[in-house]
């Protein structure tokens, strides 16, 4: 399959910090649902912006070794250029709405991009429409709720059609209906538009019907970087890595390591109920 | 050595293309917060400290811009200052931020090459010595459009200058950190 991030032997290191970055060889595969997880201080959110060219060459830094979005290397091109390619949605979303009305939002980086302005009209309804705000374009940012701005800013991402989509953390600050939702619609958005998506996420329960693959950071180098069910156990393994699976496959896992026994894929809990009830395991009411 | 030391490549490093343009948005929202706080600082006892010059001198500390940039800094800091101006000769604020910022910018560009870019007092000195610098000049101005002698400049108007001075370089010192810490956040956290 064909890979639409490359990272390769990159290290990094903000102006007056450590090794955040160690040893990145990693890539992310088009059409995928990627998930990076790993615990707080990991590199998480610097890869993310390694991913979208804001890292190393827009921050500034010491680094070594390339990444490549889309084939090309990062070296040298602009933010906003990659930006036409690659949506980012920061965890503080907030920071990145810089209009008064929701079409302004929208419109924003493609008449910056100099998009003529019918098709800014369309291309603005549209992404609205998609995000479950249809009509809204003249709604002032304060009169939508936090979950609609969070909408919004997706909105504004998707405008442009990017071919990656790489958002960090964009739960972060929402209750567990509210993150729910946002998965589901993002996981709309990937399946109608084929569009790769990749996620930091330390909640990975919400995920885990989505995620074709993982990627588990600790202390900056990566432990794991494989299809979701292969990267899994290594994250089991580790014992710090382990709260941050899926609760469903730390059950899974551990109840293969303690039975010798293989199960299957597990999505969500009817996946789960159906094959221990297939490998013979019987509810006990005591 | 540390298993993770081991083997890591000679790094490259790369200045933050973002500085491009955020110096602008820095100076901009400083001399805007400058303008406010101008407006509204009550006077005490003939002194009030000259917001917009604290404000330029952070920047100046924050940025480390070119000696045009700094310039550029000075002019539009004066040009602030005209429509508010209670003096006798309010163009004189032009001249006298100019001098203001270019003095900041030079002090900030020898402390930083002889290797006192952590000093804790930068900013108190650097904020210091461009009030003195551009008080000096606006007070000159004055004694010359107002023909006073010699002896109100020097033992009357300088001592104003100085002790605003001490303030100016006060607030300096007191919002860099905070400042900083606002704008290059994300630098050193992951």
């Amino acid at each position: 399959m064909e890979n639409v991030i490359q990272l390769e032997n990159f290290y990094f290191a903000y102006k007056r910090s450590d090794l955040v970055l160690r040893d990145i060889d990693l890539n992310i595969k088009k059409g995928s649902f990627t998930v990076i997880a790993g615990p707080s201080g990991a590199g998480k959110t610097t890869l993310c912006k390694a991913m979208t060219g804001i890292v190393p060459y827009y921050m500034g830094g010491r680094y070594s070794g390339d990444v490549k979005v889309l084939g090309e290397s990062t070296k040298g091109k602009k933010v906003s250029d990659i930006a036409m390619r690659v949506g980012f949605i920061m965890e503080d979303y907030e920071s990145q709405l810089v209009s008064l009305t929701a079409g302004e939002e929208v419109a924003f980086s493609l008449l910056n991009h100099g998009f003529a302005p019918a098709e800014v009209a369309e291309r603005t309804r549209k992404a609205l429409e998609d995000v479950g705000l249809p009509g809204r374009e003249s709604y002032q940012l304060d009169e939508l709720s936090g979950g609609q701005r969070q909408r919004l800013l997706l909105a504004s991402v998707l405008a442009v059609h990017p071919e990656i989509i790489v958002l960090d953390e964009p739960v972060s600050a929402m209750d567990p209906d509210g993150a729910i939702s946002l998965y589901k619609l993002v996981y709309d958005i990937h399946r109608r538009y084929g569009t790769t998506i990749v996620v930091v996420e330390h909640r990975t329960d919400y995920l885990l019907p989505y995620a074709t693959d993982m990627i588990v950071l600790k202390e900056g180098a990566v432990v794991a970087a494989d299809k979701f069910e292969l990267a899994a156990p290594a994250m089991y393994a580790d014992e710090v890595l382990r709260p941050l699976l899926p609760s469903l496959w730390q059950v899974k896992l551990g109840l293969e390591e303690r039975f010798g026994v293989k199960l299957g894929d597990w999505r969500n809990e009817k996946d789960a109920l159906a094959d221990l009830k297939a490998q013979g395991f019987e509810r006990r009411a005591d | 050595m540390d298993d993770k030391q081991k083997n890591i490549p000679q790094l490259i490093e790369i200045e933050p293309m973002q500085d491009g343009y955020r110096w602008v948005a820095i100076t901009a929202m400083l001399l805007a917060i400058g303008i406010i706080l101008h407006t509204v600082s009550p006077n005490v006892g003939g002194v009030t400290p000259n917001w917009t010059i604290a404000m330029y001198s952070i920047v100046i500390n924050l940025t480390n811009p070119k000696l045009s940039q700094a310039i550029g800094i000075g002019f539009i800091a004066g040009l602030t200052l005209v429509p508010s101006s209670k003096s006798a000769f309010p163009l004189g604020n032009i001249a006298s931020e100019l001098t203001g910022a270019t003095v900041c910018c030079v002090l900030v560009k020898a402390m930083l090459s002889v290797g006192l870019e952590n000093w804790k007092l930068r900013p108190f000195v650097t904020g210091l010595m461009a009030t003195m610098a551009s008080g000096g000049v606006f007070t000159f101005i004055l004694k010359i459009v107002l023909n006073l002698p010699l002896s109100v400049w020097i033992y009357a108007m300088l001592p104003v200058v100085a002790t605003v001075g001490v303030l100016n370089g006060l607030i300096t010192y007191l919002m860099y950190a905070p400042v900083r810490k606002l704008f290059y956040v994300q630098e050193d956290k992951d």
